[in-house]
């Protein structure tokens, strides 16, 4: 997970494109826009869907499967049973199914972006949008430390195993700190490492970057893209009174 | 009179959080299209050397550095580590470390990116570098799924590409088997040949034989000797030992004996190990095949193989470590599956900074074992020679100081089978005899399994081999 596996990446999207959907889950599944047009509302659940989908895409089986199941079954709990419920039951159940359908596309929208984008596509994405450079380089260096963070961790896991230390255990106080130092300690290491290499290679040098990368928008970016583009504007309009 | 490559005069340089000097006034011209071997212990200044040129001292890594270094003409303080990035290409002793992007192909052009040369300039390069460098079948892979040597390889390729003049390298061959170190030693005389000025900083020696032509030897921050490369490979291993390097050629190359278990030296082995179907695979891919092997209970065992032969997958499932993992390992006539395995294994790892957990090294060793224990505790830390560290924080302490403390806390817990991942890359030869001579001093019922590439550190400490391959695991002989 979060490593962009560029061997075997399905249907690919302009980062751009990643980052309009994410931003457009943010507002309408996350946010909530309280909008009742019944449009906006099939709109949201399809873009709240697309992530799962772009999963299978990149032959991501197991997760979507997850994904889709967990999402499916809470939406429908929220959509058939909480409106039978009173009492308790529902402010638990009610509260649980708003949480997980409103923060799970979002999270796996994230999930998906960082996975499936290269660092060069990113960094290409950023300069069309005219970020500087002053942004989208620590920028890049997170998403290449994401990862190696994540295998460190990993190890760390594993040696704690073989000494015993766990939650339950003996040392049950200390279980963070045990496991926080060691891996600050690597991960100051790797970024230190990783940072000197960078300079050395020319990174941050004044001229302007060039990009290898091919990215640009392709007939799925578009389909996307106007799926977000009507979302934004049905609901602009429902606020605005043209409909209702 | 040949051109100047790089000169250091009179240079000193301390770093910013230490005491004590890594530098002491060297003086060094390296010529144009010569190619130094920088050598001598852990410490001596080798890598501040490589740091110089590179420009990493005094942009990245700072302190107080007196007198001159130019590089190509260029004065290193007004020089800027990035303006300096198209002159001189570093490889690094970490591949983990060395890498920006996720793909290969991005990887070897993002140097050239940075540089802002044309599109077109960039994608003829990167087909220069990858024809240069036999390299095709590596183009568009992620850098995750390489292994060390692959990695290495792209990270030499991502500095060719750049066009630069002078090539440092800092311990390159630390993570390495024999095979990528002979890849790696084809690229270096590919880029000899075409008149690059190479400086390499190594504690691996034997390799270099024939490629360099001057060998500098450094010890405490000065440079004490200097030879030309057909002297210094003519000296006897006594000869380096007594200069604390490593010898120039192990006396076997344990990868060209036959798959299976070896004995090297006698050991009073009267009971055994039995690993009992030990197989396992990745999704469809088989990493490991052995339906029975017998190993010598106490002894010192290496295992040796090429990359990709199952050597860590074979000490995870020894470990307990490996999930889904279903053989079991028999010690002593009682049967255990891979969660007793884990009571009783540990796993000291390449990079034991993943181990340490506690303030203090003391606290770090009792963790786990009884509150009675620490008499005990402060017995074996005598013995390993860190009692006088026992008050300071493990993460302060040096490599060889780290290993010792992992191997403590595993003894106090009582751990019968130890296994260790690569200790000795990146040692030079007295902290590796240390290493040897420990290991060689452990109880007679401790097993010790060592996955090395080092052939000098079984010539030293180990009494048997065990060489497993791909294919031929499977192939085991069932007995002694």
């Amino acid at each position: 997970m979060f490593t962009a596996d560029i061997e075997n990446r399905g249907l690919v999207l302009d980062p751009r494109t990643k980052l309009a959907v994410m931003i457009t889950l943010v507002i309408f599944a996350l946010g909530g826009t309280g909008s009742d047009i019944a449009a906006v509302r099939i709109g949201t659940v399809m873009l709240s869907v697309l992530p799962i989908v772009l999963l299978v895409t990149a032959k991501q089986w197991k997760t979507a499967a997850l994904f889709g199941t967990v999402y499916a079954v809470i939406k429908a709990a929220e959509v058939l049973l909480v409106p039978t419920l009173t009492g308790a039951a529902l402010s638990v159940l009610g509260l649980c199914c708003m949480i997980f359908v409103r923060l799970m596309p979002s999270l796996i929208m994230g999930a998906y972006m960082l996975s499936s984008t290269t660092v060069s596509e990113f960094i290409a994405a950023m300069e069309r949008m005219h970020v500087p450079q002053q942004i989208t380089i620590p920028l890049s260096v997170m998403f290449r430390f994401f990862p190696t963070v994540l295998e460190e961790f990993a190890a760390i896991n594993t040696a704690m195993k073989m000494r015993d230390i766990r939650i339950g255990g003996k040392n049950a106080g200390k279980f963070i700190e045990y496991r926080l130092v060691p891996l600050m300690v690597c991960s100051v290491n790797i970024g230190s490492e990783l940072s000197a290499a960078a300079l050395t290679r020319g990174l941050g040098v004044r001229v302007k970057r060039t990009n290898i990368c091919k990215i640009g928008f392709r007939l799925q970016d578009i389909t996307v893209l106007l799926l977000t583009i009507s979302l934004y504007v049905i609901w602009i309009l429902g606020i605005v009174g043209v409909i209702r | 009179m040949k051109e100047l490559a790089a000169v250091l005069s009179d240079v000193s340089f301390r770093y910013g959080n230490s005491d004590d000097g890594a530098l002491h006034g060297a003086d060094l011209k390296i010529t144009k299209g010569e190619c130094v071997l920088l050598c001598g212990a852990s410490g001596c200044g080798k890598t501040t050397v490589t740091r110089l040129l590179n420009g990493l001292i005094p942009h990245y890594y700072e302190g107080n550095l007196q007198g001159e270094v130019t590089v190509f003409g260029k004065n290193i303080r007004d020089t800027a580590i990035e303006d300096l990035a198209g002159t001189v290409g570093s490889v690094f002793q970490n591949p983990r470390s060395q890498f920006f992007c996720v793909d290969t192909t991005a990887e070897i052009a993002f140097g050239c990116e940075n540089m802002g040369l044309p599109e077109a300039e960039i994608r003829k390069r990167l087909s220069d570098t990858v024809a240069d460098m036999h390299i095709e079948k590596l183009q568009s892979r992620s850098i995750f799924s390489l292994s060390g040597g692959e990695k290495q390889k792209i990270a030499c390729a991502g500095v060719s590409a750049m066009l630069p003049e002078l090539i440092v390298l800092d311990e390159p061959t630390s993570n390495l088997d024999l095979d990528a170190i002979g890849e790696l030693r084809e690229v270096i005389a590919a880029w000899k040949a075409q008149g690059k000025t190479i400086v390499i900083a190594e504690h691996r020696l034997d390799w270099l034989n024939g490629l360099c032509d001057r060998v500098l030897f450094l010890e405490d921050g000065r440079i004490r000797n200097e030879f030309t490369g057909d002297q210094f490979f003519m000296l006897s291993d006594m000869q380096l030992h007594e200069m604390g390097l490593r010898a120039l050629s192990a006396r076997r190359n344990y990868l060209e004996s036959e798959t299976g278990l070896l004995r090297l030296s006698d050991c009073a082995c009267a009971d055994t190990i039995t690993l009992e179907n030990f197989v396992y695979s990745y999704g469809k891919e088989a990493a490991l095949n052995i339906e029975r092997l017998e190993l010598p209970k106490g002894a010192v065992i290496a295992v040796v193989g090429h990359n990709g032969a199952g050597k860590s997958t074979l000490t995870k499932c020894l470990c307990g470590l490996q999930k889904r993992f279903r053989g079991s390992v028999i010690i002593g006539g009682k049967r255990m599956k891979p969660r007793d395995m884990r009571r009783c294994s540990y796993m000291v790892m390449q990079d034991v900074n993943h181990q340490l957990f506690a303030e203090t090294v003391l606290e770090e060793v009792m963790l786990g074992a009884d509150e009675g224990a620490e008499e005990r505790a402060l017995t074996l830390l005598k013995k390993l020679d860190v009692l006088a560290y026992k008050d300071r924080h493990p993460m302060s302490l040096s490599g060889g100081q780290k290993q010792r403390v992992a191997i403590a806390s595993a003894l106090l817990a009582g751990k019968k089978l130890l296994v260790f991942d690569e200790p000795t890359s990146g040692l030079d030869f007295r902290s590796m005899e240390c290493t040897a001579k420990l290991l060689r001093s452990l109880e007679q019922d401790i097993t010790v399994l060592i996955v090395t590439h080092d052939m000098e550190l079984i010539d030293c400490c180990c009494t048997h081999i065990l060489h497993i391959e791909k294919d031929a695991s499977a192939a085991i002989p069932k007995h002694l």
